[in-house]
């Protein structure tokens, strides 16, 4: 591993708050596969709460907020204990490519040392060719204030990839001292956190509380006066913006008829006062941030410790990289993260987990690892990536998952812990646990599709003179709970069972409609997934192909009939054709 | 099948005719064309215009006359260079002309695909696909109109709106999903189910034109019943009379019972007529009500035929309930010639003799067929796979409006929305994830 500060590894450049909707869900993911994400969240947050809970299980998701320093320097503890793992901090300034069929064979540092690698994963966040905008004033950074890297930036350039500029972007941090905090609204982490390590057993820790604020009439006024020196609209910013996270002057000058917009007060960590004022994420000049922040009733006399600013950073459009995060043209490299046109921590986080696993895949004559879209939301953002691109920084939703109750937080190891055993990244305890977990579900199952309401033995939960449903059963009834049975599941299967073994099983027999409808539709999915595309397919030899869809094919190169349809513009008549190419032609 | 051969059929219908024409598509269309016929100068294949060359038998004597039109690829029927070749309309010349075709290296084309090609070639979309296939089926003047107002996407057009209604609740409900941590509200239970019959009042509004969509698309039985020898016959082909032109024969039913098709304004419609059976000598009464009831059980119409110069026997009054039970029924009094006015209670008075009364007879028939009236725009259904697609659409409204109001969480009761645009898809075009969350960001102030 090579840094450029050995210190602010996994330092957190936006807010320190893991998981959220979907976010939470790959959190999960990560963990069942093996990372180390959740398990570190889960000691180092200082405000846990699950979102969305009145919905469905399917879209509850965990969101943490962490303890900004003690994220990084746990981080950092953690991979100094792994073994094999070097460390080294020191600029990479070009990556060692040889051969006709091009292939990386390692990369040369600054100080022109080399290190030789058959496979390299490229993961630079905001840093290539990184620069920063506070109004009229841009200067070269990667991260506040930290060096970018432009010698890779530069190279990468000429490397004959497709390449983009995008945008981000953070808002000011206050001094907590000087917060008049009775003036908003608290907002509390829940009574009993949901961990998002399958390890953790339970979080019990002090936790701190975020306030709610509002913007003002003031506040938009004073935003829309200064809009011409916004680099957003000044025209000095050309990266492309995420439209889920616009900046405040952004959200004022297009939904001019809010009349005010919300924002959180998120405190950083446990021993500093540094307050991050979520929702006001800016890149106006300074004496607009403070005006702006004076204008919101309770931070009259707030001191900004510092300024919002965006960043714009190099990208290389991910339609380039295969299923394994592999750079289709460069055999060894694989790219993760912002580099490949996604925003997040979550996002990022998962990325580098399936390319790290890949690169060691390939380096062991493996098969590659990859996710499908059936089986987790880290498929399906990369499927996504592979086949659209990214035109703004990819954040995942719920709504992109066509088969989101089947991806839900509780069941991410059923759905991912068996492929990162056989990946090698599963330690025995996670192992054990699962399988523990497993048996239980099973156990818990049967249990309540064997007994039937009014049976000797079997909790009366109501039904009085019906037919007697098995609990099972009982289950799908709106108001039926699974929680009044657990002392007596806890005592028939002998041990305690977890909350999550209950929420999962109880999950699929209330919604056990619902679900079997999705099942049936992930079926037709995995048989157009399963109707391959040789790579070396040649789009120009069938007829009835546009230019312009034969163009976005061969760009992609889809590896079946399922991510070809998948690719914006690409008709189904034009899968039609394809399909009858494959199996009738040829 | 291979999609690269260049094909060749003849386009117009089977039979004798005016013209005839053999079409020919593919990349060597030309070259076919060039080998089969004669120019008087060598073709310049200038795209969408005509020249005149003769077609020759292998001895070079000159069999036809044609007329050759050349459209150029990517701007034809198939999206391939298409030509076609006017011949005068002898099956004979035809067949010969496609056989110099086939000769010249184009290959018999399957039946549909001219029209499969163009829409792998993305020419058309499926509906247009279909509504070429009835425009080709038509088989009067108003079912051409409405086909080809169906090839410009006049169901997509009308269907659009209802979509769009749907759409913008899924965006709603994902927003309260994605964004729950946003500023944005929970629509009430109340509002969300509100949406959904406004929906499904407009998909419904769509599906039930099918019943007059489907008359103009498949036409209309009618049904001619009544006592023997109370002028059946003379009314039958008094009002077939008109548009003899374009009636086309069909076999008579498995019933023995003879059906002719003829059209008033414009709508097909299909006589089912129980005067042309030759009657025995004994059991004629019993014969002539029991063939009445075939007919009237097979019949969206029924025309229960009486003798105004007669008094209402039991047999009458036995068919008359019969037909009335049965759904729509007219009763029409015949030989008005003969009685004065003000006779017995029936719906029409005519005369099969004279002709009067039957222009007010076509127009209650029409009243019977279209009580709306005869629309004039398209965008009614008058396809089969588009009623079902809309039938499927609703059953997913109803699955939902049950699971909005059983509270049954969001991400499941979008499932069953996502149920009902996908046949709503299947007519107008796909919808992505992208296009839920444009919609969602183009509403919603989102992100923090």
């Amino acid at each position: 591993m090579v840094t450029m500060n050995l210190d602010l590894i996994a330092q957190m450049s936006c807010n320190p708050a893991i998981g959220g909707i979907a976010k939470g869900h790959l959190v999960r993911e990560i963990d069942a596969l093996g990372g180390i994400m959740g398990e570190l969240t889960d000691q180092v947050g200082i405000q846990f709460r699950l979102l969305n809970t009145s919905r469905g299980p399917a879209v509850w998701s965990p969101r943490a907020q962490c303890d900004k320093r003690r994220y990084r320097v746990r981080m950092r503890e953690i991979l100094e204990q792994e073994r094999n793992l070097r460390i080294l901090q020191a600029e990479v300034a070009r990556l060692n490519v040889s051969g006709e069929r091009r292939r990386v064979t390692g990369v040369t540092l600054r100080d022109g040392r080399v290190v030789e690698a058959g496979a390299v994963v490229i993961t630079t966040g905001t840093f290539l060719n990184g620069l920063a905008h506070v109004g009229e004033q841009t200067y070269s950074c990667g991260r506040n204030g930290e060096a970018p890297s432009n010698l890779l930036g530069d190279q990468l350039r000429f490397l004959d990839l497709a390449w983009t500029r995008l945008k981000t972007g953070t808002p000011p941090r206050l001094d907590g001292r000087t917060i008049d905090w009775s003036r908003f609204e608290r907002q509390e982490g829940d009574r009993t956190p949901t961990p998002f390590s399958f390890l953790t057993a339970r979080i019990d820790r002090p936790q701190i509380a975020c306030h709610i604020a509002y913007t003002t009439e003031e506040t938009h006024r004073l935003l829309r006066d200064s809009i011409a020196r916004s680099p957003l609209y000044s025209g000095q910013i050309e990266g492309i913006g995420p439209r889920y996270c616009p900046s405040i002057e952004d959200k004022v000058v297009k939904f001019p008829d809010k009349v005010r917009h919300q924002i959180f007060l998120e405190p950083e960590g446990l021993d500093t006062y540094e307050v991050y004022v979520n929702g006001m994420s800016t890149s106006m000049p300074i004496d607009v941030q403070e005006a702006m922040v004076a204008s919101v009733p309770g931070l009259e006399s707030a001191e900004m410790m510092r300024p919002g600013y965006a960043i714009e950073y190099d990208a290389v459009d991910p339609r380039e990289l295969t299923h394994s995060l592999e750079v289709k043209s460069i055999g060894g490299l694989f790219l993760a993260g912002q580099i490949n046109g996604t925003s997040g921590y979550e996002e990022a986080g998962c990325q580098g987990l399936i390319a790290g696993l890949n690169a060691a895949a390939k380096l062991g004559g493996n098969d590659p690892v990859v996710v499908g879209r059936t089986e987790g939301y880290t498929g399906i953002l990369i499927d996504d990536l592979v086949s659209k691109g990214a035109d703004e920084p990819y954040r995942m939703f719920t709504s992109r998952a066509e088969f989101r109750l089947h991806l839900r937080i509780d069941n991410a190891d059923e759905r991912l812990t068996p492929l990162g055993r056989r990946a090698g990244l599963v330690s025995d305890e996670r192992w054990a646990a699962f399988e523990r977990k497993r048996a239980e579900k099973g156990m818990v199952r049967s249990l309540l599709s064997a007994n039937r309401i009014g049976q000797e033995g079997v909790p009366a939960v109501g039904c009085e003179g019906e037919d007697r449903p098995a609990l099972a059963v009982w289950l799908r009834r709106p108001e039926a709970s699974i929680d009044v049975l657990s002392s007596w599941i806890s005592e028939r299967v002998g041990s305690a069972v977890g909350p999550g073994v209950l929420t999962t099983v109880e999950t699929e027999f209330k919604y056990a409609g619902y679900i079997a409808q999705q099942e049936r539709q992930i079926g037709r999915l995995r048989d157009a997934e399963g109707r391959r595309i040789p790579a070396e397919l040649s789009y120009s030899a069938i007829p009835g192909l546009s230019t312009e869809i034969r163009q976005k094919l061969e760009r992609v190169r889809p590896e079946t009939l399922g991510q070809a349809g998948r690719i914006p513009g690409v008709t189904p008549a034009a899968i039609a054709v394809l399909d009858v190419y494959l199996s009738v032609v040829r | 099948m291979k999609l690269t051969d260049t094909i060749a059929a003849i386009a117009t219908p089977a039979g004798r005719g005016g013209l005839g024409i053999v079409r020919i598509s593919g990349a060597s269309a030309r070259a076919v064309a060039e080998s089969v016929l004669r120019f008087r100068r060598a073709p310049e294949w200038r795209p969408w215009t005509v020249a005149l060359a003769e077609l020759a038998d292998v001895d070079g004597a000159a069999v036809d006359r044609v007329v050759v039109t050349f459209f150029e690829a990517p701007r034809s029927y198939t999206a391939e260079d298409v030509v076609e070749i006017a011949c005068h309309g002898s099956p004979v010349v035809l067949r010969f002309c496609l056989e110099r075709a086939c000769a010249a290296g184009a290959r018999l084309a399957e039946p549909g695909e001219f029209t499969l090609r163009a829409y792998l070639n993305g020419r058309i979309d499926l509906p247009r696909a279909e509504a070429v296939r009835d425009l080709i089926d038509a088989t009067t003047l108003y079912q051409a109109r409405i086909a080809s107002q169906q090839v410009d996407g006049a169901v997509s057009r009308r269907l659009r709106p209802v979509k769009d209604q749907l759409l913008e609740l899924i965006a709603l409900l994902e927003a309260g999903i994605d964004f729950a941590d946003n500023d944005v509200d929970v629509a009430p239970v109340d509002e969300i189910l509100r949406r959904i019959s406004d929906v499904a009042a407009g998909v419904e509004c769509l599906a039930a034109s099918f019943a007059f969509g489907k008359l103009v698309h498949s036409g209309f039985s009618l049904a001619i019943v009544g006592r023997p020898n109370v002028g059946k016959s003379s009314l039958f082909n008094r009002l077939l009379e008109q548009d003899r032109a374009i009636v086309t024969d069909i076999p008579g039913t498995t019933r023995d019972l003879v059906s002719e098709a003829a059209a008033i304004d414009g709508i097909p419609i299909r006589f089912i007529d129980t005067a042309g059976i030759r009657e025995g000598q004994d059991r004629v009464e019993a014969l002539g009500i029991e063939r009445s009831y075939q007919a009237i059980a097979d019949a969206d119409l029924t025309l229960a035929v009486v003798d105004l110069a007669e008094a209402f026997n039991d047999d009458d009054r036995a068919i008359i309930e019969r037909a009335r039970s049965r759904g729509r029924c007219l009763v029409v009094g015949n030989k008005a010639d003969l009685t004065p006015a003000g006779a017995p209670d029936v719906d029409v008075r005519v005369s099969a003799v004279t002709g009067n009364g039957l222009a007010e007879l076509r127009r209650r028939i029409i009243g019977e067929v279209a009580p709306e009236g005869i629309p004039q725009e398209a965008g009614f259904i008058t396809s089969l796979r588009h009623a079902q697609l809309l039938g499927e659409c609703l059953e997913a409204l109803q699955h939902a409006q049950g699971a909005a109001g059983a509270g049954i969480p969001h991400e499941m009761l979008l499932l069953d929305l996502y149920a009902a645009l996908a046949p709503l898809d299947a007519i107008t075009g796909a919808t992505t994830a992208d296009d839920i969350l444009n919609r969602i960001f183009s509403t919603f102030c989102i992100g923090k």
